[in-house]
């Protein structure tokens, strides 16, 4: 598995962004990134501009756009454009299918900043009927979005919907605009692909985000593989014991630097991890760079997700650096089996 | 350039999450389309009618454990501004918007070049149509003026 660091909220001057897309993408390049998503608000005309950017810079971009609608805003990707305009507070179903009938996946962006008249259409207002429509949240919106107000109801919402057996993935996403002298750090959305090259074809990319394989991370790699039975899970698969055979399973943990680590210097530091899951933590672990890893065994009894979080010191502060996408277990719970067997 | 529409209107707080849409008839292909669009007062500068409508939004969209701190920065979110962006669609579909605050536009569309936010291609004749999106007014009023303008090559 390759994983490869993705910007996946992006602007240019095609809608309201200050910098052009090659010099988006040479920044890009400049952070470590190995991809961005071009996400203008309510225009993909961008993409022209896309072949001679990737070229130039070895960014893969990937194309997509911002719903930027009175009622919220919506990140697609991997389709083309399509319409909003004819839709009320109580559509956003029919214009999620016209998206994912293109080929693409749908995410919502910053739920939970303010709206109108502040930030027009910025909050979430869309009534959603079913959240199994929903590919992925944008739980970690702007830069150092671990001390932003308005994500931690994001990640509240994402865990919620988790508990209630939705398999949801999250994201991060600047809402890049410009590429000036702001040294602010961004989280990076890691993406899991089978081959280094899959980042050039957006639909492998969009594959692993709607599957969840992914890292929201602002810098470090958190590598998480699941070993059940004979087979082995990583981030975003399902542990698959419906029999409901197997009593644990094996976790293999290890925290990656960042290739790009001299920027951060000692001003970040995973100093803990913590596995977390539908029924409360599972673990909790002091970490520091000199370990190999970490192995630990998690009864499958009443888990449905599990997730890694690593905290640690962030520019002073102490926040959450990284957070895995779950992996699920598919598993008949006790009571439900001996219900069967009786 | 032969002007082919020119529309003004005025807006009020009533008007925010409408579009407005003119459709037009276009006979022969034109090489080149261009698109004037303005609109005034940008920022509202009263801040007796900032002021409710900042709290009204935070006492909405705010947790209330942060709501009351919110409250009292209430000033950092002035000044409220308008907001109408425009998008336009040729007979086939979708041919781009410029979703982007400067209240005085000027978009061109040809064959081989378009401005940022919309498609270059063939200009077909048919039915065409420009969308006002009112995301947001919050002045008393907000006038605007729309005008649409073909010419012959990319003068």
């Amino acid at each position: 598995m390759n994983w490869i660091p993705f910007e996946l909220h992006t602007h240019t001057p095609h809608s309201d962004g200050r910098h052009s897309l090659l010099e988006m993408c040479r920044e890009a390049k400049k952070l470590g990134l190995g991809g961005i998503a071009l996400t203008d608000h309510n225009t993909v005309s961008g993409m022209t501009e896309a072949e001679a950017a990737q070229e130039e810079t070895g960014v893969a971009i990937v194309p997509g756009m911002e719903w930027t609608t009175f009622y919220g805003h919506m990140l697609t990707l991997g389709a083309p454009y399509c319409e909003w305009r004819d839709l009320g507070p109580e559509d956003i179903h029919r214009g999620i299918e016209r998206v994912h009938q293109a080929g693409g996946i749908v995410g919502i962006a910053h739920p939970y900043s303010l709206g109108s008249p502040i930030c027009t259409g910025c909050h979430w207002e869309y009534t959603i009927k079913d959240w199994s429509d929903i590919d992925y949240i944008e739980v970690w919106h702007e830069v150092m979005p671990s001390y932003k107000n308005h994500n931690v109801p994001a990640w509240n919402l994402w865990t919620s919907l988790l508990n209630e057996g939705y398999r949801i993935p999250a994201t991060a996403g600047r809402d890049w605009h410009h590429s000036g002298q702001d040294d602010s750090w961004s989280a990076f959305t890691y993406i899991g692909l089978p081959e280094p090259d899959d980042r050039y074809s957006a639909e492998s990319v969009v594959q692993a985000i709607r599957r969840g394989r992914s890292v929201i991370s602002m810098g470090p790699m958190l590598h998480v593989e699941a070993l059940a039975g004979d087979a082995r899970y990583f981030i975003g698969d399902i542990v698959e014991d419906s029999a409901g055979r197997l009593s644990s399973m094996r976790l293999l943990i290890q925290v990656q630097p960042f290739a790009a680590a001299e920027r951060y210097g000692d001003r970040m530091q995973v100093t803990k991890l913590v596995v977390e899951s539908n029924i409360g933590e599972l673990a909790d672990r002091p970490w520091n760079e000199q370990e190999a890893g970490i192995e630990l065994y998690v009864p499958l009894e009443g888990i449905r997700w599990l997730r890694l979080k690593a905290m640690g010191v962030l520019l002073g502060g102490w926040t959450t650096i990284a957070f895995t996408n779950p992996i699920y277990v598919n598993r008949e719970q006790k009571n439900e089996t001996e219900g069967e067997t009786e | 350039m032969n002007e082919l529409l020119t529309i003004e209107g005025t807006l009020t707080p009533l008007s925010s999450k409408t579009h407005i849409t003119y459709q037009f008839h276009i006979d022969e292909p034109p090489a080149r389309l261009a698109i004037e669009f303005q609109y005034s007062p940008k920022v509202l500068e009263d801040s007796e009618i900032s002021r409710p409508l900042i709290m009204e939004a935070i006492g909405k969209y705010v947790d209330p454990s942060a709501a009351d701190l919110q409250k009292q920065q209430w000033e950092r979110f002035t000044p409220l501004q308008n907001l109408l962006t425009l998008s336009v669609d040729d007979p086939e579909g979708f041919r781009g918007s410029a979703h982007r605050h400067p209240p005085e536009q000027r978009h061109t569309l040809a064959v081989g070049s378009a401005s940022p936010g919309f498609i270059p291609g063939v200009l077909p004749a048919g039915i065409w149509r420009i969308t006002i999106s009112v995301h947001c007014v919050v002045t008393p009023a907000c006038t605007y003026r729309l005008s649409v303008y073909k010419g012959r090559d990319a003068e």
